[in-house]
């Protein structure tokens, strides 16, 4: 199949969704399944005396966030099958208990590359995540392979 | 616990490891918590159905696992990026591996490069990655 979609869908907004407040007991909860012994994620009075002056979520925290539309509705599917081919996470700003995020998800590039077995499509979903300040707080690139 | 600063550090160190038994109810626990209560990652029949050889990690929790030993090898790394291909679907009920170097300091801004993945027994590299790391300095 050949790489054909309208390039214009590249950079567009498609879904914007906001979250309810981070609490405590989700950041506890994430740095615990994680194994994370860290006291900036997973002690709150050593937190506070630390350099962010309270708890913090772990940086991966933010992957967590599920939008409300994963694609846009009218991508076409360049494959049968899908896989999470991988993230690239850059982070700007803590997470602190009562922070309501927000996630901006846009199409950042789609790309075919050919391999041993065949061609394989990549879409890459770029998610900005803000806080209630308006701070940009990570982007994470979501690829997103399909064959 | 474990405080290296800028000047500590070098081209080439690696990062210390961190080798752990990834059960079942490890994954279930980080799917629970991370919304991802699909059933690849909760249920052998389940990812069959998907087409799976049995149930399988999220690739974010590999991720997070990774930043994990980042933060126990130094409590004063921050990390500002990280960036992640999943090779291979990782499957729980072993030990997996997981190791990191340092590749490049960036004098200019105490910032420090590093390779990073995660294998398993047979040195099979499931999960690679790179992250840029900021360090307080002496200066």
């Amino acid at each position: 199949m050949a790489l054909d979609f309208d390039r214009s869908i590249l950079g567009q907004v498609f879904d914007e969704t906001t979250f309810p407040p981070v609490t405590k007991e989700e950041i506890l909860e994430f740095a615990a399944a994680l194994g994370e012994t860290n006291p900036l994620y997973t002690d709150e009075a050593a937190a506070a005396r630390g350099p962010y002056g309270g708890l913090v979520a772990p940086p991966t925290f933010v992957t967590k966030l599920r939008a409300k539309k994963f694609m846009p509705e009218h991508l076409p599917r360049f494959g049968k099958t899908g896989f999470d081919a991988g993230r690239d996470l850059e982070i700007y700003a803590p997470v602190r208990p009562g922070d309501v995020l927000t996630m901006a998800s846009s199409i950042h590039d789609i790309y075919e590359k050919t391999g041993r077995t065949g061609s394989m499509y990549f879409i890459v979903i770029r998610n900005e995540v803000r806080n209630q300040r308006g701070e940009k707080v990570a982007v994470i690139d979501h690829r997103i392979m399909q064959r | 616990m474990n405080i290296l600063y800028f000047e500590d550090i070098e081209e080439g160190d690696e990062i210390a490891g961190l080798d752990l038994f990834l059960s079942k109810d490890l994954v279930r626990r980080y799917a629970r918590t991370a919304n991802m209560y699909f059933p690849r990652f909760t249920d052998d029949e389940g990812a069959r159905a998907e087409g799976l050889p049995g149930m399988i990690a999220p690739g974010v929790m590999s991720m997070g696992l990774l930043a994990r030993m980042i933060s126990d090898w130094n409590r004063a790394a921050t990390i500002i990026r990280l960036g992640t291909t999943f090779r291979n679907p990782v499957l729980p009920d072993r030990m997996i591996h997981l190791r990191g170097a340092i590749t490049q300091k960036n004098e200019a801004d105490h910032t420090a490069e590093c390779d990073l993945w995660m294998e398993n027994d047979e040195g099979e590299r499931w999960v690679v990655g790179t992250a840029t790391i900021s360090l307080p300095t002496k200066l």
